[in-house]
C-alpha cells in the first residue's frame, strides 16, 4: 500500500513539475550573497512582488554567504553557469568577472534610459566600469569606522576620541587600566576581515605612488619597508584582542558589541543596522581609522566600496532579466531596502529621514564629505596576493609566522602574478 | 553454430559497455584531462590556455603549503586508523560480547547515529563546541577544573589541526565499527565455545580468535580510512574556514580546491590534483594486490 501511495505521488509530483514548466513561464536566476536576516526576507519579499506584477516571469534565487560567495560565483561563471542577475562587489572582483566576458554591458542599457542612468550616486558607478564600459549598478555604498561603545568609553573617561594611531593605542592602553581586558576585537579566522585592516593601514602608511603599482598586476613588487611596518603595528593591534581573535568569526565579535561587552570594534556601516535591530543596542559613535604621523596615505580617505549588481550576457531571457535587474534597483525598492535592513545605498534620495536613523543619516554625509574612497584590500589586489597577506597576517597573529616570511610569500606571490600578467 | 558463438561472444559485451561508456566519460576522460591541464597556466575566467610544460610542478615542489598539507594528511591517516580502524574493532568486540548483547543495539546505534548526520552539520555542531566564548568543551574544561587545559581550539595553529582530525573520529568510527560487527558475526560460534571449554579468557579469545578472524576487514577498513584521509575536504574547509589560521590545518584537497577556485590557478590546482590521484592510486594498489587472499 504504501509502495503504490509513493508511486502516486512521485507520479503526481512529476505531472504537475512539468506542467509548471509547460507553462510558458520565463524564469530568472538571481544569485546573492546575504541567506541571512533582515536581508533575506527583504529579498524573499521583493521577489515575490516582482512575480506578482509580472506573472509570466519566475524568479529562482539562491543565496550563500560571503567568502562561499566568492568562489561560488567565480565557478558558475567559470563553468558558462552565469545566473541572470548577480550582487557583486566592485572594482578588481568585478573586473575579474568581466574578464570572463559573461557579463553584460550596461552601456546600451544606461543611454537608453536616461532617467535610470541619472538616479545614482555617480561617483559610485565608477568602481564597476572598465574602460568606459559599465558593467554593474550599485546597490549599498559603504565605508569601515571605528564602532565604540559610548557608554563604555564614558565609563573609561575617554573623552577625546582617538585622530592618530598611537592616540589609538594609548585609548587602548586606558580602556585595559580600566579593566577592559579586549579593548578590541576582530574575527581573524574571517580572512576578509583582516584585509580590512591590512587595506586601510596599507593606505595610511604608504605613498599612494607606491601603492599604485604595487596593486597594479603588471607592476607590484610590494618591496617598500612600509608593508613591514603595517603588519608589525596590525601585530601590535592584534595584542590588544585577546587569546581568541582567531578563533572568532566577525560575526560573533559584532554580536558582542551589540551585547555591549565589546568598547571598540572596526565596522562597515552597512552593519550598523545590525546594532540598530537588537534590542540590547548600546548607544554608539564612531571615527574614521586614525591617520599614522609618519605616514605618507592620505588620512581623509574611507575605506570601503559598493556592492551592486551585474547580468549574464548569455541569458537566455535577457529582456526580463533587465526588467527585474531596474527593479531592483528602482528607487521605491532600494527605500524599502533601506528601512528593511538599515544600510546605505547608491540610489539618489533612497535615504531619508524616513526610512532610516540618524546614525545612517549621518553615514551618508561621512560618504558625502570624506575626499575619496579606497577599495578594499582583498578587492584592489590580486587575489594570490591579497591572500598571502590575509593568511600571513593571520598566521602572524597565532604566533606561527614571523612577518618577514609573510612577505616573502607576498613578494613571491607578486612575481608569479606579475610574470602573468605580462604574458 | 558460429552466429551463435559470435553472438554469445558479443553478447556479455552489451551487458558491460553502458558500464564502459559511463566511467569513461565521468572518470577515465576527466583523468586524462585533469592530467592535461596540469601542463597548462589558465583563468576559469578565460578561455585561453598557455602551455607551460613542467612548470606548475615545479613550483609544487617549492610550495611550502603542499608540505604542511601532506603532514596534516599523513596525521589525519595515522590517527585515523588508530582511532577508527583499531578502536573501531575494540568497540565491535565488546558490543558482540555476549554479556552485553541485550544493550548491543542501543550502543550500536548510538556509535553509528553520527554516520548518517552530513558532515557539513556535524562541522558546525563542532564549531559550536569549539568556540573559545562559549564552547562546551572550554566550559567543560573549566567546570571539571581543567581550565588551564581550555584553549581557542581551532584558533591557533598548534591546535586546529588536531582539533578538526577529532571531529572526523566522531563521525566516522561508528562506521567502521559496523563493518567490524558484521565481520565479527560471521565467526563461527563454535571457535569461541571451544576456546572458552579450553578456559581462555575473553582477552585472549579477542587475540586468538578474533583478530585473525576479521583480519582481512581490518586490511580493508585500514585501506579505506588512509586513502579516505588523504582526500578530506569538508571538515577543515568548514571547521577552520579553509584551513587556518594561516594555512596550518589546510589538506591537499582543500590547497587544490583553493587554488583553484579561489587563487584562480586552475594549472595548479590540477597539478594538485594528480598528487592527490597518484597518493590514493599507490593505496589502491596495495589494497588490489596484497590483501587479495578473500571473500572480504
Amino acid at each position: 500500500m504504501f509502495k503504490r501511495v509513493l508511486a502516486v505521488s512521485i507520479l503526481l509530483a512529476m505531472s504537475v513539475s512539468f506542467a509548471a514548466a509547460q507553462s510558458g513561464k520565463v524564469t530568472i536566476r538571481f544569485f546573492h550573497r546575504w541567506p541571512m536576516e533582515p536581508r533575506f526576507s527583504y529579498f524573499n519579499q521583493v521577489v515575490a512582488e516582482f512575480e506578482k506584477e509580472n506573472p509570466g516571469i519566475k524568479i529562482e534565487m539562491d543565496s550563500v554567504v560571503n567568502d562561499a560567495y566568492k568562489e561560488k560565483i567565480r565557478v558558475l561563471i567559470s563553468s558558462n553557469d552565469v545566473p541572470d542577475v548577480f550582487i557583486t562587489w566592485s572594482d578588481s572582483f568585478a573586473y575579474n568577472l568581466v574578464k570572463s566576458g559573461r557579463v553584460k554591458s550596461l552601456n546600451d542599457l544606461l543611454a537608453r534610459d536616461k532617467a535610470f542612468a541619472g538616479s545614482f550616486i555617480q561617483s559610485q558607478v565608477k568602481p564597476f566600469t572598465f574602460d568606459g564600459v559599465t558593467y554593474g549598478m550599485p546597490l549599498t555604498i559603504d565605508g569601515k569606522v571605528f564602532v565604540y561603545n559610548k557608554d563604555i568609553f564614558a565609563k573609561a573617561g575617554i573623552s577625546k576620541l582617538p585622530s592618530t594611531y598611537d592616540e589609538l593605542i594609548s585609548t587602548l592602553d586606558t580602556l585595559k587600566t580600566k579593566g577592559y581586558n579586549v579593548p578590541l576585537l576582530e574575527g581573524l579566522s574571517d580572512a576578509w576581515a583582516i584585509s580590512h585592516y591590512l587595506g586601510t593601514m596599507f593606505q595610511r602608511y604608504l605613498p599612494a605612488d607606491v601603492l599604485a603599482k604595487d596593486y597594479a598586476e603588471a607592476t607590484g613588487e610590494f618591496t617598500n619597508p612600509g608593508y613591514r611596518t603595517v603588519l608589525e603595528r596590525f601585530q601590535k593591534l592584534v595584542t590588544y584582542m585577546g587569546p581568541n581573535a582567531t578563533s572568532l568569526s566577525h560575526t560573533e565579535v559584532r554580536n558582542q558589541f551589540i551585547a555591549g561587552k565589546l568598547p571598540l570594534i572596526y565596522l562597515q556601516l552597512a552593519e550598523f543596522s545590525y546594532i540598530q535591530a537588537s534590542k540590547t543596542k548600546p548607544s554608539y559613535g564612531y571615527f574614521n581609522f586614525p591617520a599614522f604621523a609618519d605616514g605618507k596615505g592620505d588620512p581623509g580617505l574611507l575605506t570601503g566600496a559598493p556592492e551592486g549588481f551585474m547580468m549574464s550576457n548569455t541569458s537566455k531571457n535577457p529582456e526580463a532579466a533587465e526588467k527585474f535587474f531596474k527593479f531592483l534597483l528602482s528607487k521605491e525598492n532600494t527605500s524599502k531596502f533601506v528601512k528593511a535592513v538599515g544600510a546605505p545605498v547608491a540610489v539618489i534620495g533612497s535615504v531619508n529621514s524616513e526610512n532610516s536613523y540618524p546614525e545612517l543619516m549621518q553615514a551618508i554625509d561621512l560618504i558625502n564629505s570624506v575626499k575619496g574612497s579606497a577599495p578594499w584590500f582583498d578587492n584592489a589586489v590580486n587575489i594570490k596576493i591579497a591572500d598571502a597577506f590575509m593568511r600571513g597576517a593571520q598566521a602572524v597573529a597565532t604566533g606561527d609566522k614571523t612577518i618577514d616570511q609573510v612577505i616573502a610569500t607576498a613578494q613571491a606571490a607578486a612575481k608569479v602574478v606579475k610574470s602573468e600578467a605580462k604574458k | 553454430m558460429v552466429s551463435r558463438r559470435i553472438r554469445s561472444a558479443v553478447e556479455p559485451l552489451g551487458f558491460v559497455l553502458p558500464c564502459i561508456a559511463v566511467l569513461g566519460v565521468f572518470v577515465y576522460y576527466p583523468l586524462v584531462q585533469n592530467m592535461i591541464y596540469s601542463f597548462f597556466r589558465f583563468s576559469a575566467f578565460s578561455p585561453e590556455k598557455i602551455f607551460i610544460g613542467l612548470e606548475n610542478y615545479r613550483m609544487l615542489l617549492k610550495d611550502e603549503v603542499v608540505l604542511t598539507a601532506l603532514r596534516n594528511n599523513t596525521r589525519y591517516a595515522f590517527i585515523s586508523v588508530l582511532i577508527q580502524v583499531c578502536w573501531g574493532l575494540v568497540l565491535a568486540a565488546i558490543l558482540e560480547d555476549r554479556s552485553i548483547r541485550r544493550l548491543a543495539p542501543v550502543f550500536r546505534t548510538t556509535f553509528f547515529l553520527p554516520v548518517v548526520i552530513s558532515v557539513s552539520v556535524v562541522c558546525l555542531l563542532f564549531g559550536f563546541i569549539y568556540s573559545p566564548i562559549d564552547g562546551i568543551l572550554n566550559n567543560f574544561l573549566n567546570l571539571v577544573g581543567l581550565g588551564a587545559w581550555a584553549r581557542p581550539w581551532l584558533g591557533s595553529g598548534k591546535t586546529a589541526i588536531w582539533a578538526t582530525i577529532a571531529v572526523s573520529q566522531w563521525h566516522s568510527t561508528g562506521y567502521v565499527m559496523m563493518l567490524f560487527i558484521v565481520a565479527i558475526q560471521k565467526i563461527p560460534e563454535e571457535l569461541y565455545e571451544a576456546a572458552e571449554i579450553d578456559g581462555a579468557g575473553k582477552l585472549r579469545r579477542f587475540f586468538v580468535i578474533t583478530l585473525p578472524q576479521v583480519k582481512e576487514m581490518f586490511f580493508v577498513t585500514s585501506v579505506i580510512t588512509v586513502t579516505g584521509s588523504f582526500l578530506v575536504f569538508n571538515e577543515p574547509y568548514i571547521l577552520t574556514k579553509g584551513g587556518g589560521p594561516g594555512t596550518s590545518s589546510i589538506t591537499l584537497a582543500v590547497h587544490m580546491y583553493q587554488s583553484g577556485f579561489f587563487k584562480d590557478m586552475m594549472g595548479y590546482a590540477s597539478t594538485i590534483a594528480v598528487v592527490i590521484f597518484l597518493i590514493s592510486a599507490v593505496f589502491a594498489v596495495i589494497q588490489l594486490t596484497a590483501f587479495r587472499s578473500g571473500e572480504d
